[in-house]
């Protein structure tokens, strides 16, 4: 089972970090990925897959300041 | 020897008298912090005039832009500012709220290749980006070269909303991130609720160095 931001998620287990942003439509540019409380670095997102029972937190940014 | 004077004062007096109604016990931890900001506008400004006016040691200041008449209605420079470098004008304007305060400056535009170098000497990394891949940028940057190091983040901010829905979290060890985390920049950005996210940084920013990591 797959958490991500403390919700269950289905189907996303083998895919790619850019992957599963991508399925999401998620701003990848603006979001910082953690995987089971460490920070994925954004060169790693191509190679780095989700795995069984992965906590994932989405830390998303918005545009102003 | 005549002693050195300013505004026609004495040293020590100006340098006391202006401490004089910070939280005690507070200065010697004040007086030996270097906070770093990465941008100088509506969040930047606000948060380097906070921590100066309380007697911060180091500040290093870090953005590329300059002023623009678009920025005056939230980010803390004049008129008499337009089109100087903002870390310039910022460092201006802060000198004469307090002589006491390390400024340094780097008119450069942040990117991972230069994290680094930028922030090596800074106690704490404060983001005050206006654009939110700078934003992502930064922690990502950060939780890379320098993961000992506090960050201090601001996302969600804009239009006039309820001033209470802006909050400080801290959501994996040694990161703050103050804002409502939703509100975007493209529906208007005014100085007051600006500033109250820029408070909420420079409060976090505050509680760290006096040593509280908590929210």
């Amino acid at each position: 089972m797959v958490m991500v931001n403390g919700e269950q998620e289905s189907g996303v287990i083998g895919q790619t970090i850019a992957e599963f942003l991508k399925q999401r439509n998620a701003p990848i540019d603006n979001i910082v990925v953690e995987q089971n409380g460490t920070i994925v670095h954004r060169s790693e997102f191509d190679t780095t897959k989700i795995g069984e029972n992965d906590k994932l937190e989405l830390i998303s940014f918005v545009g102003g300041g | 020897m005549q002693e050195p004077e300013i505004q026609g004062m004495s040293y020590d007096d100006v340098y006391l008298g202006m401490k004089e109604r910070n939280v005690k016990g507070s200065a010697d931890k004040l007086t030996a912090a270097h906070v770093t900001i990465a941008g100088a506008g509506g969040l930047g400004s606000n948060i380097a005039i906070a921590l100066t006016r309380i007697g911060i040691g180091h500040l290093t200041l870090v953005d590329f832009d300059t002023v623009e008449l678009s920025n005056l209605n939230r980010q803390q420079f004049k008129l008499s500012q337009v089109d100087m470098p903002k870390v310039v004008a910022l460092k201006q304007n802060l000198q004469e709220f307090n002589p006491f305060v390390e400024i340094k400056i780097h008119q450069v535009k942040v990117t991972h290749d230069n994290v680094k170098e930028l922030f090596a000497d800074a106690d704490i990394i404060t983001e005050a980006f206006d654009n939110p891949a700078a934003k992502a940028m930064l922690l990502d940057a950060a939780s890379e070269f320098y993961p000992d190091k506090p960050i201090v983040m601001g996302t969600g901010m804009a239009g006039v909303h309820s001033s209470n829905t802006i909050t400080t979290k801290h959501p994996r060890e040694n990161l703050y991130i103050a804002g409502d985390g939703e509100s975007m920049g493209a529906e208007g950005l005014m100085a007051p609720r600006v500033m109250i996210a820029a408070g909420h940084e420079a409060n976090m920013i505050t509680r760290l160095i006096l040593g509280d990591t908590e929210i």
